[in-house]
C-alpha cells in the first residue's frame, strides 16, 4: 500500500494499528532511531477559491521521527504533540522502504481499518445531518 | 541634553513575577490543559487564529499561563513558534475537501447539498444560564447518553459526502467569473516583511493571523461607509481540511508517495459584492465579486470581516480606510498592536523629560515677553 492512503489509515485511527504494526517490526528487526522525535512546524499552503491563487494559511504543530531499519530510513510525521505515535508511523515507513514481508502482510488489516474509519465518519456526518435545514415556502 | 543611563528595579521586578504567580495561585484551584481544551474551544481557535499555530494543546497552555488574557496568549505562542523548525510546507489544500461541520449560505436557500446549521449560537438565547452553577458530572453523561441515544436508529449513507462550493454552482451558471488555477508561489510575511504595495497572497496571509476584534471592526467600518463593500454572504463553512506534504528529500515522488499527516479546523467564507463594470458596449453593468475569508478553528465573524477586508483592499481607494492596505494590514496584528501599546508602560523619562525641558523653555519665553 502506498504512503498516502496508508498514512491516511494510521493517523485517521485510534493509534492501536501503528503501534501493533510497529510492534511487530521491533520485535524482529534492528531498529535504530536516527534522531530523537521533536516538534516542528508546517507551513499550510492553500488555495482561496475568489480567484484561484495561493496563500499561506499559517503554521501547524507537527511531531517527526525518523528511524532505520535495514537501512532504510524511515519517516513519521503528524499533526499534534504525539512522539510515541510519530515513531510508530516512522518504523512503518521505513518497513514499506526496505520492503520488508511483514508489510506486504498488513494490507488486509490496514483495509479493515480503513472501513471501521469510513463507517465512523458516516455515521458522525449522519448525525450532524439532523441540524440541516428542511425549508417550506410560506402562502402568504 | 544626553541620555542619562539609569539602573535599579531589579528586585522590584522580581519579586512583581513573584506577585504574578502569587495571584494565580491563591484562588487554590487548578484549571486542567484537558478542561481548557474540553470546554474553552472558541478561546483556542481564536489564540491558534491570531498566533498562526495551529496547535489546540500549546494555545491551552498559553491561555492558562496567560490566566485568560487573549493577547498574554497570543504573544507566547508567537514566541514559541519563534524556536521551534520549520522543515516542511503542506501540499496545496483545495477547500472542497474539507469534511464539513457546518455550511450555511445568507444568498440562497436551496443550496446544492442543503444548509447544515451544526453547533451554533446563531439561534441561541442570550440569557444566562445559573443551571451552570450547578453543573454536574453525573447529569452532563446522562445528557450525551440521551443524545447518543436519538441517533441509534439512524441510517447514513454509505460513503462520506462532501460539499461542493455554492459558487461552483453559479459559476457553471455563467453569473460569476471562472478563474483558472493560478500556481503563483504565495509570498510569505513571516519570511520577509511587507512591503508595499503587497500581493493577494500576503494580503490573505496578515489577514487570517490578524487580531479578532481589529478585523471585525475594520471589516463592520467598511459596512458603515468607511469603505464600499457590503456583500451579501454565499457561503460560509466550518470543518477539517486534511494536510498532505512530501518529503523534502526523496526525488521523484508520486502524489501516492505523499504523507497524510492530519487534519485541521478551519472556517472558510465566501462573500458576494456586486460591483458595477463596463460592458462591451460601454454601458455599466452589474457583476459579482467574491471577498474571500478563511482563519483557524470556528471563528466565523473574523472569517466573514476578512472576506469584506479582502473585497476591499482588491479595489484600492485612498477616499476609505479600508480601502487602503497599508492602514488596514498594518494596524491588525495582535503582537504588533498591544506590543507597541504596552511598550508606553515602558520608561520614556528622557524622552518625557525633554518635552518638558521645551514646554517649560517656551512659557518661561512667553512670561519674559509679556513682563
Amino acid at each position: 500500500m502506498k504512503r498516502r492512503k496508508r498514512t491516511e489509515i494510521l493517523i485517521q485511527g485510534d493509534g492501536s494499528l501503528a503501534k501493533a504494526l510497529a510492534a511487530s517490526i521491533t520485535q524482529k528487526y534492528e531498529c535504530r532511531e536516527v534522531s530523537v522525535p521533536e516538534q516542528g512546524m508546517i507551513m499550510v499552503k492553500m488555495r482561496e477559491s475568489a480567484k484561484n491563487s495561493l496563500f499561506y494559511m499559517g503554521e501547524v504543530l507537527i511531531t517527526e521521527a525518523k528511524v532505520e531499519i535495514s537501512g532504510k530510513i524511515g519517516t513519521g510525521l503528524l499533526v499534534g504533540m504525539d512522539e510515541q505515535r510519530a515513531t510508530h508511523l516512522a518504523i512503518i515507513d521505513a518497513a514499506y522502504k526496505a520492503q520488508l514481508p511483514e508489510a506486504v502482510d498488513w494490507e488486509h488489516q490496514l483495509l479493515e481499518e480503513e472501513k471501521k474509519i469510513r463507517m465512523a465518519k458516516v455515521q458522525q456526518q449522519a448525525e450532524l445531518f439532523e441540524t440541516k435545514v428542511s425549508f417550506e415556502t410560506m402562502e402568504v | 541634553m544626553g541620555y542619562v543611563p539609569v539602573k535599579g528595579g531589579t528586585q522590584a521586578i522580581e519579586a512583581s513575577i513573584k506577585r504574578l504567580t502569587y495571584e494565580r495561585l491563591k484562588g487554590e484551584e487548578i484549571l486542567e490543559i484537558n478542561t481548557i481544551l474540553a470546554t474553552m474551544g472558541s478561546m483556542i481557535d481564536q489564540v491558534m487564529s491570531e498566533s498562526s499555530l495551529y496547535s489546540p494543546e500549546l494555545a491551552a497552555l498559553a491561555i492558562k499561563q496567560g490566566e485568560g488574557s487573549l493577547e498574554e496568549a497570543v504573544f507566547l505562542m508567537r514566541a514559541h513558534r519563534s524556536t521551534l523548525p520549520r522543515h516542511y510546507y503542506s501540499e496545496t489544500v483545495e477547500a472542497e475537501t474539507m469534511l464539513v461541520e457546518r455550511r450555511i449560505s445568507a444568498s440562497f436557500k436551496d443550496i446544492p447539498g442543503g444548509q447544515l446549521l451544526g453547533a451554533t449560537y446563531d439561534y441561541t438565547h442570550r440569557l444566562l444560564d445559573f443551571g451552570l452553577l450547578e453543573e454536574s458530572m453525573e447529569t452532563n453523561r446522562r445528557w450525551l447518553e440521551d443524545y447518543k441515544d436519538n441517533f441509534s436508529a439512524i441510517q447514513g449513507s454509505k460513503e462520506v459526502v462532501y460539499f461542493p462550493k455554492v459558487v461552483d454552482y453559479l459559476r457553471e451558471e455563467g453569473l460569476f467569473e471562472t478563474y483558472k488555477p493560478d500556481n503563483t508561489a504565495p509570498t510569505d510575511v513571516t519570511k520577509k516583511s511587507l512591503q508595499f504595495p503587497t500581493t493577494r497572497s500576503a494580503r490573505l496571509q496578515v489577514m487570517t493571523r490578524g487580531q479578532t476584534g481589529a478585523v471585525t471592526s475594520f471589516g463592520y467600518a467598511s459596512l458603515r461607509g468607511y469603505g464600499q463593500v457590503h456583500p451579501t454572504v454565499g457561503e460560509v463553512r466550518v470543518g477539517k481540511i486534511p494536510i498532505y506534504t512530501i518529503h523534502p528529500n526523496e526525488v521523484n515522488q508520486e502524489p501516492e508517495d505523499q504523507f497524510y499527516i492530519g487534519e485541521i479546523r478551519i472556517t472558510e467564507v465566501e462573500s458576494f459584492v456586486p460591483v458595477t463594470v463596463k460592458n462591451d458596449n460601454n454601458k455599466d453593468e452589474l457583476e459579482f465579486e467574491i471577498g474571500y475569508g478563511a482563519c483557524y478553528g470556528q471563528n466565523e465573524t473574523k472569517a466573514i470581516a476578512m472576506s469584506i477586508l479582502d473585497q476591499c483592499l482588491e479595489h484600492p481607494n485612498t477616499d476609505f480606510p479600508t480601502h487602503d492596505e497599508e492602514f488596514v494590514l498594518l494596524h491588525i496584528d495582535s503582537v504588533e498592536s498591544t506590543g507597541f501599546i504596552s511598550h508606553l508602560k515602558l520608561p520614556h523619562y528622557v524622552t518625557f523629560q525633554s518635552k518638558l525641558d521645551s514646554i517649560r523653555q517656551v512659557k518661561k519665553e512667553v512670561q519674559e515677553v509679556e513682563n
